[in-house]
């Protein structure tokens, strides 16, 4: 079958590059005019995944004549590792002739844990000592853990590429693959995507092995649709009586056996409303939920066939007496509230944070001793709320925040702006 | 350091152990330490707001006097859990010499319950490798958390709640000096709502002297209304009525907007728990989920999955029908 597309037609000069025309010529100049005490000597290049990021990179090294070194996050990188192979290259320039080179460290993301250990901190140094630019990529830059490293670079920002964008490219690609593709199949291909030229590509690719011709139906027929097969799981574990069958289902789904917890816990309700077999299931769940602790404690992979016993046949052989129905599935309220609060509860952390360091409390002790209080005197005396926010140091969001509202915010700050 | 303190629980921390009221016995003890400026590891138990970390700061104080910085370290061990803390900022601490002529330097480890017994393990080695030149202070709500052996290496100390004398004369002292009217329905309110916990006390008077002329009752219970406790209360009593699907909602508001981990909130539930007007044996069984979920979570993986399926407990207490 060959080369897979993606890189088969990955482009090679900069005009070839789709999608970013702003973000791809600040790049290029970037490369172009880097001097050795530039004052930002790396750059971040950050966007959701199959944007073009990378290929930009290799695409503008080429039309500058530069090698590029890559290091890619999934190898392993701690300080050495990162050192002898990107390090290297920085200051062994001497040995070669100066052909310019680029240092890519690609998918930043995969920085954490203890493996990683100082990971970020060698990427600064390298970014310090490098004779070469540097770039990086990145999801999400704004992840507290690089807030050092974005001082040293200078941002761009590759959004999605546009659906109609996508499509005219899967058209090209079908045209040399000599496809007979329906434009409503690319379309649909195109907005599946949403925005992940790669994964558009993929499809494509995988939609029309041993093809010819590619037709709406055979997109619909695809299944990438993730949220889909949770339902039907989800379905099929109630319904079902029998425990083996009940966990040979919900082991055949390819959603992340976490996110199923979730998922499940969230929904028992919509199956059971007696107290009873809510007690039973929840005892079930919490039941997988320590085994799922054991295992990622202590690595005790072999426990994983009871988490998904427990949280799978375990929950739903709970239910005696209430009787099955038609559900529609919820999304776990859990999941969505933690994404939807992350800027409120890193707010928060931080007022406990600073709490915490006058009053002797941990950043939780802060937010639960004091906050409440703190909240109650900001409503009711401006100018005493002025005085404790600047004893305490709080920012302007972070007084907005226990603040409550804008006009108690607004005669806070012109309190303030008095002093 | 000329910048007024703007909380009243700080400007009014005692600064020395003869400013401690209540806890006399504790104090003679540690100023026993001061005068042979001698001490041992110490272990200091006890709910939160009964001044554990004051009589550690003023002990600090007393001993080093003017040599305190650099002398003292205060770490908060929820903060900085794990191993790797005990291992560098501790020892670091630890193994270098004093200032002055104490021989020894004092580190006090606040919420050292928090710690996992294998960081504490790693603990007890650094205590007993510099024995010499520092002096472990340990405080936790409950000393059960710690592990035996280094409960047997330190002297304990448990501080009880503190007497409604005590917290009454801080109350009036405070009011005092900052010029703020408490009526007698006021003390109240205040001794009713903070339990012997002196922190608590003093921040709802700073916070109720803010809602007007002079701090009544009324005001407090303004004031308390916004607290915490309330939330949970009414988490707890949505989920014994049988309502879990609300119940959750509560909970996941309390660990989201109220950015609560996990386990203040089995805290939280497990101090309310006997102060709810509810039939006296089902106190009893609450507590025996609460303390099975509290390990579980100790095991788990997800504290939501652990809370939810306390909340599903509750409502078999409220039908008096859960398991023994």
């Amino acid at each position: 079958m060959g080369l897979p597309w993606t890189e088969k037609y990955k482009p090679l000069r900069l005009s070839d590059v789709v999608g970013n025309e702003k973000a791809v010529t600040q790049l290029f100049s970037f490369l172009k005019s880097w001097r050795r005490d530039t004052t930002k000597k790396a750059v971040l290049l950050y966007g959701p995944p199959g944007n073009g990021k990378t290929v930009s990179v290799y695409a503008a090294a080429r039309e500058l004549e530069a090698e590029v070194i890559e290091v890619n996050a999934s190898d392993k990188r701690n300080l050495e590792m990162i050192q002898r192979t990107v390090g290297s290259a920085s200051t062994m320039s001497t040995l070669f002739p100066v052909k310019g080179k680029v240092l890519l460290i690609d998918e930043i993301d995969g920085l954490s844990g203890t493996e990683d250990r100082g990971g970020v901190g060698a990427i600064i140094s390298v970014i310090r000592d490098s004779e070469y630019p540097v770039v990086l990529t990145a999801n999400n830059p704004w992840d507290p853990k690089f807030s050092s490293l974005r001082q040293y670079c200078q941002m761009i920002s590759f959004n999605k590429i546009r659906t109609p964008t996508i499509h005219k490219v899967l058209r090209r690609i079908c045209e040399r693959e000599g496809i007979r593709a329906q434009e409503a199949a690319l379309e649909a291909i195109a907005k599946n995507a949403d925005g992940d030229l790669r994964a558009a590509i993929n499809d494509l690719q995988a939609l029309s092995r041993n093809r010819t011709t590619l037709t709406v139906e055979d997109v619909e027929l695809y299944p990438r649709d993730k949220i889909k097969s949770v339902f039907d799981v989800l379905a099929k574990m109630f319904r079902e009586r029998e425990a083996q069958a009940i966990v040979r289902e919900v082991s055949s789904t390819d959603v992340d056996y976490e996110m199923l917890m979730h998922w499940i816990s969230e929904n028992i309700p919509q199956h059971m409303s007696d107290p009873e077999e809510l007690g039973r299931a929840y005892d079930m769940i919490s039941r997988a939920d320590v085994f799922l602790g054991r295992i990622k404690n202590r690595q005790h992979w072999g426990l994983l066939s009871y988490v998904f016993e427990l949280m799978s046949a375990g929950v739903s052989l709970s239910r005696t007496v209430s009787k099955t129905h038609y559900v529609k599935y919820q999304f776990p309220s859990w999941i969505r509230s933690m994404s939807k609060t992350r800027a409120t509860r890193s707010k928060l952390s931080t007022i406990g944070m600073k709490i915490g360091r006058k009053c002797h409390v941990s950043s939780s002790g802060g937010v639960e001793y004091y906050l409440p209080y703190l909240e109650v005197i900001f409503q009711a005396d401006p100018k005493r709320a002025a005085k404790i926010a600047k004893w305490f140091e709080f920012e302007d969001e972070l007084i907005e925040k226990i603040a409550g509202d804008k006009r108690t915010y607004n005669k806070i700050v012109k309190e303030l702006r008095k002093e | 350091m000329s910048e007024e303190i703007q909380m009243w629980t700080e400007k009014y921390r005692p600064r020395r152990l003869e400013d401690i009221v209540d806890h006399e016995e504790i104090v003679n003890r540690l100023e026993g330490f001061v005068a042979q400026k001698d001490l041992p590891h110490c272990l200091f138990a006890g709910p939160p707001g009964t001044g554990k970390s004051t009589a550690a700061l003023c002990l600090a104080h007393d001993l080093f006097g003017e040599h305190f910085q650099g002398n003292f370290l205060e770490l908060n061990a929820s903060d900085a859990r794990g191993i790797d803390v005990i291992r560098t900022t501790v020892k670091d601490f630890a193994r270098t010499m004093s200032l002055g002529d104490i021989p020894f330097k004092i580190l006090v480890l606040d919420e050292a319950d928090a710690l996992t017994p294998e960081a504490q393990q790693a603990l007890r080695r650094t205590m007993e490798r510099y024995t010499r030149t520092c002096r472990f202070i340990l405080i936790v709500n409950y000393s059960s958390k710690i592990i035996e052996p280094i409960q047997s290496r330190c002297a304990l100390f448990r501080f009880p709640r503190l007497n409604k004398e005590d917290i009454i004369g801080m109350l009036k002292f405070i009011s005092e000096k900052e010029g703020v009217k408490l009526e007698d329905d006021g003390i109240e309110a205040i001794l009713y709502v903070s339990e012997g916990d002196m922190r608590k006390a003093i921040n709802t008077l700073q916070a109720a002297s803010a809602l007007g002329e002079s701090v009544n009752a009324d005001a407090v219970y303004k004031v308390t209304g916004k607290a915490r406790p309330e939330e949970v209360r009414q988490m707890m009593e949505l989920a014994l009525s049988g309502d879990f699907i609300k119940a959750r909602e509560k909970l996941h508001e309390l660990l989201v907007n109220y950015g609560l981990s996990g386990v203040d909130v089995v805290r939280q539930v497990h101090r309310e728990t006997f102060n709810m007007e509810i039939p006296e044996p089902w106190k009893l069984r609450i507590a025996n989920i609460v303390g099975e979920i509290d390990f579980r979570m100790s095991e788990g993986a997800n504290e939501e999955i652990q809370l939810s399926a306390l909340l599903a407990q509750f409502g078999l207490v409220g039908q008096g029908k859960e398991k023994a």
